[in-house]
């Protein structure tokens, strides 16, 4: 697996507001295997659905902008690909579904047509075809009594059923990569494990690779094979699921995880970490988490850059591994 | 769908019949006595009270007005006093002239309206949208009458190519109508045009906003696909709105090009009875105006339906 040409290496992407200098997304560098699924984890605000968005071309027309970097997809570079070329790309071999199921299809067109039209727009088929395999794309994700769902109207479908239909939209041209921008916050939690559900089987049927972008660690347990945890436009650490949650290394992982409300502890208050995230117009310098966090040092001025600990997993900190956390802390005058 | 069209027409009968109180009040509101005008100058006492019998000016006002919307209701709206001419019939004569106007001056407005807001709220902020914004504001700011003249003079005096002036109705000779017909319909059309792509424009950008536009990005459709099946269509609600209030605001006439072109229609028309206190033909031209109204906005609440499907449940 390690060997393999990955799916999609990014490398060092950085993507700012026209005209400003600090950037919203900082150097962020990842590769997704043929199959794999990633999540991205994060706080509101902190780069991961910016990441997405310009992995697709869809920063166009926005005062966003990538600055530099790299995103090889296929011998492809995403980020300096012709607009033409990725629209080839987008929807076809590149999906993506979005956060808000309730307002991401077309209020005006049947669904059967929005499926469609997909197809129609990468393949050469007839008529007929193409309507036959939006009818099975909407069986595959398991929307009841689909061939009457076809001519039916966003507007009477529920949430989780308008999600199934943005699912089997994305998946209508077999991609080799899905990404998937929150795609169950918008729904109920019993709704949320269904679709999680769904997507699961369906990367498995077809092989696809997923990028998942969420801020619910809950979804990454339960769909990551590899774990990328971002914080203030920066990738903070980064390793398989296992890795990540079993031995935790960067001070705002560690954060996260113990403000996890959890059935079996005996704690009262959920625990929370201290401050907020810091603005993007006045990003400080060096290690952008330092502020809040409770290990940080004189050090901490300076930018850590992502180290492998070994094994793949990669922390930006400097007193990592964690072991070293304890002797540094409070040893120096915190930045 | 038909079912929707018989109930909105059932909601505006109502409507319909406060227009014709309204309208039959007029000539009992005004200032000046009708029969007098029809007496003549010697106002013959028993001409003036076989005339007041005639009219049934002697009944009580409700009986007058039951009589009245008896005879509309029947196609009967009164003769003209000036002309002796039945009201219907004149209406029926100025009518298809003004229609044909208000068409094609509208299907004008639509041509450069809509395609300039589009364009104008997908180039937001270069020069195309300024230079459409500019020349959006100059077809609002140019009077009709004097873009009229000018083209006339441009266009009839100087080129040769259109006749000035005149009328020629479409049913005997198509193409010579339409080229008689087609300046007016511009100076009209320029005007409506800059009110469109103002509606279009705004309409537009805030569904470029949506997520469903994004949604059709993401599945590599093509710009113009985006735009027109994607955008427009969702864009067109409020503007169809706009465009059944033009289309009313043209049939009660476009007073000033109808002048300037010399053309025989609605607006010569309202003008010359008010002047001479017509009161019939006022009241026939009033009435069919506002049912012209009701029917446009019927027609707006169908298209929005056919537009928004999530309106055909309700």
């Amino acid at each position: 697996m390690t060997t393999a040409i990955p799916l999609l290496q990014v490398t060092d992407l950085s993507i700012r507001v026209r005209g400003t200098s600090a950037p919203l997304v900082d150097n962020v560098s990842f590769t997704l295997n043929a199959g794999e699924t990633l999540c991205i984890v994060g706080e509101s605000g902190c780069g991961k659905s910016l990441t997405a968005l310009a992995l697709m071309g869809l920063l166009e027309g926005t005062p966003l902008q990538v600055e530099k970097g790299s995103a090889l997809f296929q011998g492809v570079d995403l980020l300096s690909a012709k607009p033409e070329t990725l629209r080839g790309l987008r929807g076809d071999r590149v999906a993506m579904i979005f956060q808000e199921p309730m307002t991401s299809l077309n209020p005006a067109l049947r669904i059967g047509e929005q499926i469609a039209e997909a197809i129609r727009e990468h393949r050469d088929m007839p008529r007929d075809q193409v309507r036959a395999r939006a009818l099975e794309m909407l069986k595959r994700v398991r929307i009841p009594a689909a061939d009457k769902r076809l001519d039916e109207y966003p507007h009477q479908l529920s949430g989780g059923m308008r999600q199934r239909v943005m699912i089997a939209m994305a998946l209508a041209n077999d991609p080799a990569l899905l990404i998937a921008d929150e795609p169950t916050t918008a729904l109920d939690v019993t709704i949320q494990a269904q679709i999680l559900e769904l997507m699961r089987s369906l990367g498995a049927e077809t092989g696809a690779a997923q990028i998942m972008i969420t801020h619910d660690l809950g979804v990454v347990a339960e769909m990551a094979d590899k774990v990328a945890v971002m914080y203030a436009g920066r990738i903070v650490e980064a390793g398989t699921t296992a890795q990540i949650f079993d031995d935790p290394q960067h001070p705002y992982t560690l954060g996260l995880m113990s403000s996890m409300p959890s059935l079996a502890g005996d704690q009262e208050r959920l625990v929370t970490i201290p401050g907020t995230v810091p603005s993007p117009a006045n990003m400080p310098d060096g290690c952008r988490f330092a502020a809040r966090c409770p290990f940080a040092t004189g050090r901490c001025k300076e930018t850590p850059l992502l180290q492998d600990q070994g094994a793949g997993h990669r922390v930006a900190c400097w007193h990592a591994p964690v072991e070293n956390f304890a002797a540094n802390s409070r040893d120096e005058v915190p930045a | 769908m038909l079912a929707f069209l018989g109930r909105r027409i059932l909601i505006a009968i109502p409507t319909v019949f406060l227009i014709s109180v309204f309208v039959f009040a007029l000539q009992h509101l005004l200032p000046g006595d009708p029969i007098l005008v029809m007496a003549g100058e010697e106002r013959d006492p028993e001409v003036i009270a076989a005339l007041r019998e005639k009219y049934r000016m002697n009944d009580p006002v409700p009986v007058q007005y039951l009589a009245w919307a008896g005879n509309a209701l029947q196609g009967d709206l009164g003769i003209s006093l000036r002309t002796q001419q039945p009201v219907l019939e004149l209406i029926a004569e100025k009518l298809p002239v003004t229609i044909q106007l208000a068409v094609m001056a509208l299907t004008i407005a639509i041509l450069i309206g809509i395609p300039a807001g589009v364009l104008s709220a997908y180039k937001k902020g270069t020069w195309v949208d300024w230079l459409a914004n500019i020349v959006a504001l100059s077809g609002l700011s140019v009077p009709n009458f004097w873009l009229g003249i000018m083209l006339i003079l441009l266009v009839s005096v100087k080129l040769g190519w259109l006749p000035a002036s005149g009328y020629m109705p479409i049913s005997e000779d198509p193409l010579q109508s339409i080229r008689i017909m087609i300046m007016p319909a511009f100076v009209l059309g320029t005007a409506l045009a800059a009110t469109l792509m103002r509606h279009t424009r705004s309409a537009m950008l805030s569904v470029l906003k949506s997520d469903y536009i994004r949604t059709a990005r993401a599945k590599g459709l093509r710009e113009h696909i985006v735009l027109v099946k994607h955008a427009l269509r969702n864009a067109l609600v409020p503007v169809v709105t706009v465009i059944t209030l033009l289309f009313g605001e043209l049939l009660a006439g476009a007073v000033l090009t109808e002048q300037i072109f010399t053309i025989p229609g609605f607006g010569k028309l309202v003008v010359d009875a008010v002047f001479n206190r017509d009161y019939a033909v006022v009241q026939g031209i009033v009435l069919c105006t506002g049912v012209a109204f009701i029917a446009m906005n019927i027609l707006a609440d169908a298209a929005y339906r056919v537009l928004n499907p999530r309106m055909s449940d309700q």
